[in-house]
């Protein structure tokens, strides 16, 4: 049983310091987001436990760090149902060649740059439990994922959602989320099946007869939704229980195949119906309470997961060096050099491989998955979790340095089309960062 | 095929296509990369040479009573147990060296204890055999130990 007393002190203290610390980064003009990633580093060994190691040990003690994470967990699930909502699959499939390209190439980039590094990591920073092709692997899908809703939050504040740009960074973003979360599934299964009895093809087999029964069964069923907001103008607690029971369903499903019980969320939220009004309506009722309290919660876990004091020595700290260079090179660079030879002037190509630099809450979300499946090693972690936050702050400030005005101002004037997601987006709502 | 189709396949091929041919050639040289042994889990250790005379200060007996963590990042560690704060080791090849302060000063001498131990990865379950010595005091005798690693908890997932 947990200590009921500890839990809600938790939830308190990890509730007030991500708040404060989210609005002193919007002071700043960073997303509210970007704070509460730093409150949770704030809150792990690194600051806190470091400062003041007894009151860490009191406040989050190691018989609790189960409870706190199942309660993250749950958020997370939710949030990416969400992240899946806010894809449209349909819309993505009528983006220009250039959109086609960059998107690729902002995957394969940063992929085969820290595919090399991990020739050099592996040795170093692993050990002979994990192979290389799946430390390789994952480095890969671990660089190449973009936050698709941070790169929205930033795009919405900034005016920039229904430009060129924000049209292409959206729909490059969504390309690859998908892309790294498959090539992520594929790595677990890789990794399960090496500890599980049942053979590999079996688990495969089952994923895609799942994957399969999801786009073209269960998908024309969930239309069902779309029908009977449209004939009430809202769904019912019953029907909202019940898109919840499917989202749980699915991840159970997802999780019992082999791969992470988040695949399956992310699934479900990909194949709901995607009409404006009715994705509007979900999040609405889904938002406020994974944003305000459950995602601090995972924030606050992959603080307490986070020991920067690992990284010691300059030896460890050119490790770090190397893997935000790799990352930012593969991401920024493979991103503005495709949109530029697409055709986009040089400026604007900068300023989409900016975006696409983005990696905010995915990547922390798949680096928990690479720990919790011993993939990388703990040092590791710490290296891309602050890899993950170097990329996500300097977003702004260098989209700001590339683009002044000129391009925001630009955008506001050609906000003729909206991306492929941005129907979803709640433009109203400061607060969200799902969408 | 339109100029513009053709620069985009060219395009494609140079940019995407040959990158991915690059990452199956590291995927190919990389199998044959060794990484350090692996010593990352639970261990529960057990003293070889406690003989009544031989009394063990209270951290060390805590030591011995509760499993050994070792988070493990390539060559270096992190290693606790329960009561005593977690302290940093390296690994080189098979040998494995840390030092623990235990924060108690009475038996122990000044509280510091070295930790060297051999890893036999060739033991299944892996084993650990080595020696904790007590540098700060004159009259402690070094306790010989050996540790097993328990079996990994499966964290969900599979069927």
């Amino acid at each position: 049983m947990p200590n009921l007393f500890t839990l809600t002190l938790q939830l308190a203290v990890v509730l007030a310091v991500c708040r404060v610390v989210g609005e002193l980064f919007r002071l700043i003009h960073q997303p509210k987001v970007v704070g509460e990633m730093f409150a949770g580093i704030m809150l792990g060994p690194s600051l806190l436990g470091w400062l003041a190691p007894h009151f860490s040990a009191y406040l989050f003690p190691p018989s609790s760090l189960g409870f706190l994470n199942a309660l993250s967990q749950v958020g997370v699930v939710v949030f990416m149902f969400l992240v899946g909502l806010n894809i449209n699959p349909g819309e993505l499939k009528k983006e220009s060649h250039a959109a086609v390209l960059t998107s690729h190439v902002s995957i394969t980039a940063p992929f085969v740059l820290a595919a090399f590094l991990a020739l050099y990591l592996y040795p170093r920073l692993s050990d002979e439990s994990v192979a290389f092709t799946s430390f390789a692997l994952f480095m890969g899908s671990a660089m190449s994922i973009t936050a698709f809703p941070v790169l929205a939050r930033i795009l919405t504040e900034r005016n920039m959602l229904g430009s060129r740009l924000g049209t292409v960074a959206i729909a490059c973003a969504a390309v690859d989320d998908v892309t790294g979360w498959c090539i992520l599934a594929y790595i677990v299964v890789l990794i399960r099946s090496a500890h599980s009895a049942t053979s590999i093809w079996i688990t495969i087999g089952g994923i895609l007869v799942f994957g399969l029964a999801m786009i073209h069964g269960v998908r024309r069923l969930l239309r069902g939704f779309e029908r009977s907001y449209k004939k009430k103008g809202a769904l019912s607690e019953n029907l909202m229980a019940l898109m919840l029971l499917l989202v749980l369903a699915s991840s159970l499903l997802t999780e019992y195949l082999g791969i992470h019980l988040l695949f399956g969320a992310f699934l479900m939220g990909a194949i709901m119906p995607k009409e404006h009004q009715f994705v509007r309506y979900v999040l609405d009722r889904f938002e406020t309470i994974t944003v305000t309290l459950l995602l601090p919660l995972f924030f606050a876990f992959t603080g307490l997961r986070t020991n920067v004091g690992l990284v010691k020595g300059p030896q460890m700290w050119m490790y770090c060096g190397l893997i935000i260079l790799v990352a930012t090179a593969g991401k920024l660079g493979g991103s503005t050099l495709a949109s530029w030879l697409s055709g986009m002037p040089l400026r604007e190509a900068a300023g989409l491989g900016t975006l696409m630099n983005t990696r905010g809450l995915m990547e922390l979300v798949i680096l928990n998955i690479g720990l919790d499946i011993g993939v990388i090693s703990p040092a590791l972690f710490s290296m891309m979790v602050l890899m993950a936050l170097f990329t996500t702050f300097m977003t702004t400030p260098v989209l700001r340095l590339i683009c002044g005005k000129e391009i925001e101002e630009s955008a506001s004037s050609k906000m003729v089309t909206r991306p492929a997601s941005a129907p979803a987006m709640n433009l109203d709502n400061s607060e969200s960062f799902v969408a | 095929m339109s100029r513009v189709g053709r620069n985009f396949v060219i395009a494609y091929i140079v940019l995407v296509g040959l990158p991915l041919v690059g990452l199956a050639g590291v995927l190919r040289s990389g199998r044959h990369l060794k990484a350090p042994v692996s010593v990352d889990g639970v261990w529960k250790i057990e003293a070889q040479n406690s003989s009544p005379g031989n009394h063990l200060c209270n951290a060390v007996s805590n030591l011995f009573n509760s499993p050994l963590l070792i988070s493990q990042s390539g060559r270096s560690f992190e290693i606790s147990s329960k009561g005593n704060p977690a302290t940093s080791g390296v690994l080189d090849d098979k040998n494995l060296t840390s030092s623990m302060w235990t924060g108690s000063y009475s038996a122990c001498g000044n509280g510091q204890i070295t930790l060297a131990a051999v890893v036999d990865p060739t033991a299944e379950p892996r084993s650990l055999t080595g020696q904790l010595s007590f540098p700060g005091c004159q009259s402690c005798a070094p306790v010989d130990f050996r540790a097993v690693r328990q079996p990994k908890v499966q964290s969900g997932g599979g069927h």
